[in-house]
């Protein structure tokens, strides 16, 4: 079948396309009916009737385009992309989609992928299980040396956050394809290791895509609640239970019984403090379109909350120049409120003067529910910004 | 202010929610009184836009949802991953409208909001003019991180202020009335409501 595109221009070319429509036995399909002067008419031809189609048009001087020479080809096209990009795995990672969002099986996919197609930069590490017993994965993008000064990257903490795992995914590709074309954060590969955990709350992010949407935290359960989940960022130890989380478990800020009683939040202490060697830490997260530094359980400001604030500044700029997307940024409890028992307090306590966290796309029109659309714009303009703070440490390290 | 509580000023810039285009400026200053109670409000602002065009966007909006010849519904909007189906785009803009009242009642100077979805939407036909919608929504509350379940229930016609009543899972057993009539006249000036989608 082919599809002919008429756009009749006269009152008899536009009558001569009308009697098509009357001769049934062509078994013609008008995909845009004849409207009016001007207005493009669409055809899908049967292949035993194309010749007298053209014959009736031609004889007229009414001329023709053809817009699809073979319509069984293009959808056959589409049947194969479609059992390769819905719901069957891609094959490669540059077949993966990056502008839509995944399951967990389908991002833990992606990852073993990655490995595979990169075996001498990227390699999976297992820190540990969730509550339900699902794997804690790490990406460790190295290329060599021992135990070199590395960046943490950490996307998915709460599970509701859907455009920063799309983005993490995102970002596991860019340092792979960085480094393969020598660009980018190739020259920090140089002499850093990159650690991402794309899925830091898989729990939550399977229990997201089965039942609730908008759940946040673990998915523990502990003595003496019928409620469920544990808010894995306020469960750090860093002024742990004290003003800016709840004791309260039926609460989405609920910092836990005690200090890393979350495997999810265990599991990069662990990793962290017998790394050593980790110069910056960030934690991404969304909405609000802010860059974080620490503190949000104290108003006395951090030691170096000048130099980060001089970063911010930079970092906020890159993000900005891409899309004009506006950032607002400062210490945590200064930008937004207090919060205590969080991430980045934690390591930056532990002597990590780079601690970072990022709030993502958008300011609340969307908030959480943000459109897969806005995934690629959201990774490429943040990746700017983590670019500022990797070189940053990348050069400052004492 | 030493013993009579915070008081805020603002300056903002407004804009259209559906085309993102400047609708004009507002000068606000808001008291918070050292004794719990609602604040006190002064506001005065500039809009841009022509009463007469907003008037034709009330009116259209107004038709296409009284041409329907069944009941409308509707559930998860945005559904998630961020898309709104382009007919129930219509419910979400009074869904946005109807909720800002709910949280213009419910905000104080340490508890904010954003209508995190909609749950679901559902037309009651009238006999009269008037539109009608039970809402579910659900608003997302900072800092606590809740998500709110409110019952919203809007009624409009073009050139009366929507009128929207709520009840929120999380308060006591008493349905909360806000007429919307401070500020969701399509006529009045601040035409927020009800309009600029």
């Amino acid at each position: 079948h082919q599809v002919l595109r008429v756009v009749p221009e006269s009152d008899e070319e536009l009558q001569k396309v009308q009697e098509l429509q009357g001769l049934e036995h062509l078994q013609l399909d008008f995909w845009l009916a004849p409207r009016g002067l001007g207005f493009p008419v669409d055809i899908r031809v049967p292949f035993r009737s194309l010749q007298p189609v053209k014959a009736h048009l031609g004889a007229s001087g009414v001329s023709y385009s053809i817009m699809i020479e073979d319509v069984q080809a293009l959808v056959d096209e589409e049947q194969m992309e479609m059992l390769r990009s819905s719901r069957q795995l891609p094959l490669t990672t540059d077949s993966f989609n990056y502008e839509a969002y995944h399951t967990l099986d389908e991002i833990y996919n992606f990852m073993d992928m990655l490995v595979a197609e990169n075996p001498n930069l990227v390699s999976k590490l297992e820190i540990g299980r969730s509550t339900e017993n699902r794997p804690l994965y790490v990406l460790k993008f190295s290329t060599g040396g021992t135990k070199r000064p590395a960046v943490w990257l950490d996307t998915g903490i709460h599970s509701r956050e859907w455009v920063t795992q799309a983005s993490g995914v995102w970002f596991a590709k860019k340092i792979v394809d960085d480094h393969a074309n020598n660009e980018g954060v190739a020259s920090i590969l140089e002499t850093m290791d990159i650690f991402l955990e794309i899925v830091t709350n898989p729990d939550g992010f399977a229990f997201t895509q089965s039942t609730n949407r908008l759940w946040r935290k673990t998915r523990s359960r502990h003595a003496g609640s019928i409620c469920v989940g544990v808010d894995p960022n306020r469960n750090w130890d860093a002024a742990f239970g004290e003003a800016g989380a709840s004791a309260n478990p039926c609460s989405e800020t609920y910092h836990g019984p005690y200090a890393n009683s979350e495997p999810e939040v265990k599991s990069i202490v662990d990793f962290v403090k017998s790394h050593g060697n980790i110069k910056a830490f960030v934690s991404i997260h969304s909405y609000s379109q802010l860059l974080l530094y620490p503190y949000g359980y104290t108003q006395t400001p951090a030691p170096d909350a000048e130099e980060l604030h001089a970063i911010s500044t930079k970092a906020v700029a890159a993000l900005s120049s891409l899309y004009g997307t506006n950032y607002q940024y400062g210490s945590i409890i200064t930008t937004i409120y207090r919060t205590s028992g969080g991430s980045i307090d934690w390591t930056y306590n532990q002597g990590i003067k780079y601690s970072f966290t990022f709030e993502l796309r958008d300011t609340g029109r969307y908030g959480f529910l943000l459109p897969a659309n806005q995934i690629l714009p959201t990774a490429q303009e943040t990746w700017l910004a983590l670019k500022v703070i990797m070189e940053h440490a990348r050069d400052n390290m004492d | 202010i030493p013993e009579a509580g915070h008081k805020y000023y603002l300056q903002f810039s407004t804009e259209d929610y559906r085309t993102g285009e400047n609708a004009g400026n507002c000068l606000a200053t808001v008291l918070y009184p050292k004794k719990k109670s609602p604040p006190v409000v002064s506001i005065k602002c500039s809009l841009s836009k022509d009463q007469k065009e907003i008037q034709e966007e009330d009116d259209r909006l107004y038709q296409r949802i009284r041409h329907q010849t069944k009941p409308i519904t509707g559930n998860n909007i945005p559904d998630s991953y961020g898309n709104i189906a382009p007919a129930l785009e219509p419910l979400w803009a009074l869904a946005v409208a109807g909720s800002s009242s709910i949280m213009w009642e419910k905000s104080t100077e340490t508890l904010g909001y954003f209508l995190a979805q909609v749950k679901s939407v559902k037309q009651w036909m009238r006999k009269d003019d008037f539109i009608e919608f039970d809402y579910t929504v659900l608003l997302h509350e900072i800092p606590t991180q809740e998500i709110i379940s409110c019952h919203m229930r809007l009624t409009w016609l073009p050139g009366h202020p929507l009128q929207v009543k709520h009840f929120c899972a999380s308060e006591s057993q008493e349905v909360q009335e806000g007429s919307g009539a401070e500020s969701g006249s399509a006529a009045g000036p601040s035409a927020e409501k009800g309009a600029n989608f």
